[in-house]
């Protein structure tokens, strides 16, 4: 849970260094805003794969476990 | 394949949302038109920037005025400097149709291949003879024979421009949500009637996946907001109690995490996703509806009410809904048979 958090944080801090410069910003901002759609998009990709991430490594715990058992 | 068809349902409508939202085109609209005001009598010269228009390649572009549903006036030339800008010339008479000082109107554009498109509010006129008024050169502008865009578009929105895609990604994340927080509900309920464990275990899959669409559409709401307010988080009160309302479910998180007797565990946190939902409702659909908010939909700007969902978006926005609650419930199900096996080792341990 911890590293989860710490991960949220990374990311949003990051998000903050890309947005901080101006560039990019008109960038995300060209064409209509479809560049902040597209990371709309990959953020909640992002935020499934960190679920399957957590569960994946739960299992391997269990597995482990079982296996010492 | 038997139980695995909601799964792969899931997965391709989810494929044609993304495929079908991203690349279907938005419909032409107007970014903003130069001067902003005029007087009557004057010929006026308005530079107009557009979106998505293909002022070249149209044969028969078409420009009016409107001042209501039978009055307007008919633009005098058309200058057409590229696909997305425009001058056009209006020679506006010296009164209103109606004995009236001033006046906005609204600008219309048609062509054969973006169809018809306007732009309200568009200039501000104030009419230099304002004791009588002028019907006749109000009254021959031939607003008729619009034409259609052809094939499916998404409408175009001031401000939210291509961002209305962000309906079948941010808003339907949080209907979604609202879906699995009550699949999670109704587990609590039941685990508190018949005090069964499996109940328990399938409510707190539930929620979490919930809680996980939950901040993702706090996240994916900041990224949009960065772009289109410039910064991630205001003080608005859709956002603030929808923050509120999520920290109550983060609790429910610790709360669950922080109780290692399993039968203490169970009943309280049952009992307390009951009461985080109920909660829920007032903090996410009253509250903000009580006063006025920057978010889409509310205080008068565009999103789901009315014209703004019209049936493009909907062949989009619902299946999404579908997808994610789909998605929610795979995912879900993982977590719960995880559950279930860790229970049945360490209860045969």
């Amino acid at each position: 849970m911890k590293k989860f958090v710490t991960l949220i944080f990374v990311q949003l801090y990051w998000i903050q260094i890309i947005a901080a410069q101006g560039e990019a910003v008109d960038f995300l901002r060209s064409t209509g805003k479809i560049y902040s759609v597209v990371v709309v998009v990959a953020v909640i990709f992002i935020g499934i794969i960190i679920f399957l991430f957590r569960l994946d490594r739960k299992l391997t715990k269990l597995e482990n476990h079982i296996k010492n058992e | 394949m038997k139980g695995w068809w909601w799964k792969i349902l899931g997965a391709v409508i989810f494929l044609y949302v993304i495929i079908g939202g991203l690349t279907i085109p938005l419909k032409s609209g107007v970014t903003h038109s130069h001067p902003g005001s005029a007087k009557g009598g004057e010929t006026l010269k308005l530079s107009i920037s557009t979106y998505n228009t293909h002022f070249l390649s149209a044969k028969n572009n078409r420009a009016w005025l409107k001042f209501d549903s039978t009055h307007a006036i008919k633009s005098k030339n058309i200058q057409l400097r590229s696909d997305n800008t425009i001058d056009v010339s209006f020679s506006i008479p010296k009164a209103f149709p109606v004995t009236e000082k001033t006046r906005s109107l609204t600008l219309i554009l048609d062509n054969e291949i973006d169809g018809a498109f306007v732009q309200p509010n568009a200039i501000f006129i104030t009419a230099s003879d304002t004791m009588s008024a002028l019907k006749g050169e109000w009254e021959n502008a031939e607003m008729q024979n619009f034409n259609n865009v052809k094939g499916i578009r998404f409408p175009y929105r001031n401000i939210l421009n291509e961002t209305i895609r962000n309906t079948f990604f941010h808003v339907a994340l949080w209907f979604a949500m609202f879906v699995l927080l009550i699949a999670g509900l109704y587990h609590s309920v039941q685990y508190l009637r018949t005090g069964d464990f499996d109940h328990d275990i399938q409510s707190a899959s539930f929620n979490k996946v919930a809680i996980m669409y939950g901040v993702l559409g706090l996240i994916t709401g900041s990224v949009w907001a960065k772009f289109t307010w410039n910064t991630f988080w205001t003080t608005d009160v859709k956002l603030n109690m929808t923050a509120v309302a999520m920290l109550i479910y983060l609790a429910y998180l610790i709360l669950r995490g922080s109780s290692t007797d399993h039968d203490k565990r169970a009943k309280l946190s049952a009992s307390y996703s009951i009461f985080a939902f109920l909660a829920l409702i007032p903090l996410v659909f009253v509250i903000p509806r009580l006063t006025d908010s920057l978010h889409p939909g509310n205080g008068g700007n565009p999103a789901l009410g009315g014209e703004d969902l019209d049936n493009t978006l909907r062949l989009f926005f619902y299946p999404s809904i579908i997808a994610f609650i789909l998605l929610g419930t795979w995912m879900s199900s993982l977590m719960t048979r995880y559950e279930r096996l860790k229970e049945k080792i360490f209860i045969s341990s």
